[in-house]
């Protein structure tokens, strides 16, 4: 039987090679450094994380590659195209790529443009179509916190591709008791609402970390999913997306949970700890903190993201988030149901 | 890239036997080619989409409720006085049914109606090549132009007698050394834009130009409607497709012909845009029923072993002149978008030929432009037919359909990739477009006006007062400087082709292209008079010709 890889040593990277494993897969996780996958073999652990005993790290792409047909790529966005540019070309249009980053890739720099063209935009699976040979392409996504996966608590997915045979392998390899993988063909809605969950989040952990209750919160998502459906269908996604595990599912999961790392820089700004801080301790990528200034430099098209908006200023403009929250109550409101027909 | 262009006598073809064609050997054995169409369909009838409401018995009573309706509300000349018996005789099978169900022979019954339709289908269907209809065709033209041109003043006659005159005029460009080259290594798919009822016969003599061996293709069933058009049709490779027929039974018949034609390795040409550009523009969506074929018959060919691979071309025509234009752009503008057939005037052999000629003789030139050849997933192949895909890499094509190691036929899937190769055919048609002088005049033209009138609708646009669709010759020439100069880093870039006519000094490519475009129009498209002021007396065929190059972003030059 073909093993499954899974490319990332991250936490959700390890959750998901154990949830794989489980399922009686055989798996083979890139680990970029040779003495971490060296460590993960020896001590079956990392990060926090017990290392499923049919899990084998290696460092070597190529062996990967050759071994596993079928793909899980679990890096930062921030690294994704290097690690395909690295991968590509062991890949074949035989293989199957789902990947798990919830971040956008940017063409330009970010720092020094001023607005951002929608071709300089790209989702995690329109890179792979771009820098390889390979069509296959999923994402999965969906209220997986890589903790309560790696606890094995009971937990649902989804796999979005345009091709129902990359569900139907997606959903082979990693259904089970625990584990409830849905399928949807709508691939760029499910990448979209990954993505902008992030930042929602964000503003999640800043109503926690300032006292505001279950209502500020509640109010919160609901304009979020509304936010979310706005740049989606600017950007050609469908809004049914949005209504699945990948939108209001992994809201409702990241928005109210400690574990989540934008939820957690958030929490720490409202506390007066600076993002940088943050970073520096969780020691992992909060994509939220990038999307917030991509959604800010996409403004040319026209969506309404007043919640983006205020984060800018509250990450980038230094604003207190007492004055962004002001901002925020004091726009004009719309029909509760305005982001949907 | 090694271009060959105005061939100047056709080539010698690749294959010199034309028994050994393969149209000639799977056409030479209809029957055996009809039944391998019928395996075909009947091997998957997942497409009939059976569910517990929907038996196969009610949809077979379906199809034959369709057939008589069609036969009887749109009833045509070509329709076959015997088919209203042959459905009259099924239907009455229907009826003795319930005696075959109480026996328990249901099933067998339903499968021999199926195959009953298939035949007649088939039948109806099917094409033959004769090599002497098709030597006859390859000679015909000339020899009709110069019976014609009995009629035309000396000096035409002389001009026209010469074979050379369609060569004169007509300009193939692309590599077509290497195209030459895929006959002996595969089975090729020409997919041409389709701008007026003469892409036919031009793409025709291109490919017999070219020297590659006979194409098959699907042509409307209306055409064959004149004997003697029908039996030459007929015996060069062209199948009948009725339009009218809209059921699944019918396009899965048709979809299984062209697939079996491809596996057996028939050359073939669709139109993947459907039917003619109305508006002028280049194909923006494109038809995926027929290319799917591709795929299909290249994972067939892949499962049998059988290393031919299918290769498809995408074609471009580019015309000064486009006879029918104002009846296609009058119906794109009504929005009617019908199919529309070959007029009555035109469906004889002498108003086909007569059309053929008067568009070839009275058209200032028309360029044929071959894309590079494209694999089944619209990746490019290089001198050898290997696939190299979008990131320069060598790819085995089997790996597209494989899941866990082996080759699986998986509808969905194939669907996905026939979309991916619509999309590249679209942009081979965008880089492949030639830029002629009269789409670069009537473009810079019409622009011109609009931009005057931004505040108004297109159709506002094309209902103005002549004497304020007036450019002067000076902001005429600047305009069309910038526009070249936009087109020039468009064609480095390799995003569109250039005809030669673009190198000329602003004056004199001003007056070419206002020369040309349309020329053969009751009403001119562009005139410029005395004091160098340019005029229209269509806005709306300015218009269409305009389209030509409307996707180019080029406005934002003007």
């Amino acid at each position: 039987m073909s093993k499954v890889g899974v490319i990332g040593t991250g936490n959700f990277g390890l959750a998901l090679a154990n949830l794989l494993a489980i399922n009686k897969k055989q798996v083979l996780i890139f680990a970029r450094r040779e003495e971490i996958a060296e460590k993960l073999n020896k001590t079956r652990e990392h990060k926090g994380q017990i290392i499923n005993e049919r899990v084998t790290a290696s460092n070597d792409l190529e062996f990967i590659a050759k071994e596993c047909k079928l793909l899980f790529p679990i890096v930062p966005s921030n690294n994704f195209e290097s690690l395909l540019n690295q991968l590509s070309p062991f890949l074949t249009p035989e293989h199957i790529l789902i990947h798990g980053t919830k971040g956008l890739h940017i063409t330009a720099d970010i720092n020094e443009v001023k607005h951002l063209d929608k071709s300089q935009v790209l989702t995690m699976s329109e890179l792979i179509l771009k820098n390889t040979c390979v069509e296959r392409v999923g994402c999965i996504a969906g209220p997986n916190l890589a903790k309560e996966l790696a606890a094995e608590e009971i937990a649902g997915t989804v796999i979005a591709s345009r091709y129902n045979d990359v569900i139907k392998e997606g959903k082979k390899a990693l259904n089970s008791p625990v584990f409830n993988v849905y399928g949807s063909n709508e691939i760029k809605g499910v990448e979209i609402a990954s993505i902008l969950k992030n930042y929602i989040a964000i503003a999640s952990g800043m109503l926690e970390g300032m006292g505001y209750g279950d209502n500020s919160k509640a109010l919160l998502i609901t304009r979020g999913m509304a936010e979310m459906v706005f740049f989606g269908k600017a950007f050609g996604a469908s809004e049914k997306a949005f209504m699945g595990l990948a939108g209001i599912g992994d809201l409702m999961a990241t928005c109210n949970s400690k574990l989540s790392r934008n939820f957690r820089v958030g929490y720490n700004l409202a506390k007066g700890i600076k993002v940088d801080e943050t970073l520096n301790e969780i020691k992992e990528v909060a994509e939220g903190i990038k999307t917030i200034k991509v959604v800010k430099l996409l403004k040319s098209y026209g969506f309404n993201s007043p919640l983006a908006d205020a984060l800018y200023k509250i990450v980038y403009e230094d604003w207190d988030i007492t004055k962004g929250l002001e901002y925020l109550m004091s726009l004009p409101v719309s029909d509760d149901i305005d982001f949907i027909k | 890239m090694p271009l060959r262009k105005n061939i100047k006598k056709p080539l010698p073809h690749v294959i010199e036997n034309m028994e050994d064609w393969p149209i000639y050997r799977s056409y030479n054995n209809n029957e055996e080619f009809l039944e391998k169409v019928k395996d075909k369909v009947l091997q998957h009838l997942s497409w009939l989409n059976l569910g517990e409401e929907n038996t196969f018995r009610k949809e077979l009573k379906n199809i034959v409720y369709q057939e008589k309706i069609r036969l009887s509300k749109t009833p045509w000349k070509s329709d076959d006085p015997k088919e209203k018996i042959f459905w009259n005789e099924i239907k009455r099978q229907f009826k003795s049914v319930k005696d075959i169900d109480n026996k328990g022979d249901a099933e067998e019954f339903d499968l021999e109606i199926l195959n009953k339709i298939l035949d007649f289908y088939g039948k109806e269907m099917v094409a033959n090549f004769k090599p002497s209809t098709f030597r006859f065709a390859q000679k015909a033209l000339p020899y009709i132009y110069s019976r014609l041109i009995n009629s035309f003043p000396q000096a035409l006659y002389k001009i026209f007698s010469s074979t050379d005159m369609l060569y004169d005029r007509m300009k193939i460009s692309g590599d077509l050394d290497h195209l030459r080259k895929l006959e002996n290594m595969g089975t090729l798919i020409v997919v041409p834009t389709h701008y007026s009822n003469l892409d036919s016969p031009t793409i025709g003599l291109s490919l017999n130009n070219i020297g590659l061996s006979g194409f098959t293709y699907g042509a409307g069933i209306n055409l064959f409607t004149i004997k003697s058009l029908s039996n030459f049709m007929h015996n060069i490779g062209a199948y009948k497709v009725d339009r009218r027929r809209k059921h699944k039974l019918y396009l899965e018949t048709l979809k299984s012909y062209s697939t079996v034609a491809l596996t057996e390795g028939v050359n073939s040409l669709f139109y993947p845009g459907g039917s003619r550009s109305q508006s002028g523009m280049l194909e923006e969506k494109l038809k995926l029923g027929l290319l799917g074929t591709a795929l299909d018959a290249q994972r067939i060919n892949l499962q049998d072993g059988n290393k031919k691979k299918i290769f498809i071309i995408p074609v471009t025509l580019n015309y000064h002149y486009v006879l029918e234009a104002k009846k296609l752009i009058e119906n794109h503008l009504k929005n009617e978008g019908k199919e529309d057939y070959l007029e009555d005037e035109n469906a004889t052999p002498f108003g086909l030929i007569k059309r053929t000629y008067k568009v070839i003789t009275s058209n200032p030139g028309m360029t044929v432009s071959f894309a590079p050849a494209l694999d089944v997933f619209g990746n490019k192949v290089d001198e050898e037919g290997e696939s190299i895909s979008k990131i320069g890499n060598k790819v085995d094509i089997a790996d597209y359909f494989k899941l866990n190691g082996s080759i699986i036929r998986d509808v969905q899937r194939d669907q996905q990739y026939t979309q991916i190769l619509g999309e590249r055919i679209l942009k081979e048609f965008k880089e492949n477009t030639v830029v002629l002088s009269s789409n670069l005049v009537a473009y810079v033209a019409f622009q011109i006006i609009r931009k005057r009138f931004n505040q108004f609708t297109v159709f506002e646009t094309l209902s103005l007062p002549k004497d304020e669709t007036i450019v002067s010759g000076i902001e005429f020439k600047i305009v069309l400087d910038r526009i070249r100069d936009r087109l020039k880093v468009l064609e480095e870039d390799k995003k569109i082709i250039l005809s030669s006519d673009l190198d000329l000094p602003t004056e004199e490519l001003m007056n070419v292209g206002i020369k040309k475009v349309g020329s053969s129009h009751p009403t001119y498209v562009l005139r410029k008079n005395k004091n160098g002021v340019i005029s229209t007396r269509s806005m709306k065929l300015l218009y269409y010709y305009h389209n030509k190059l409307s996707s180019y972003g080029l406005d934002e030059y003007i």
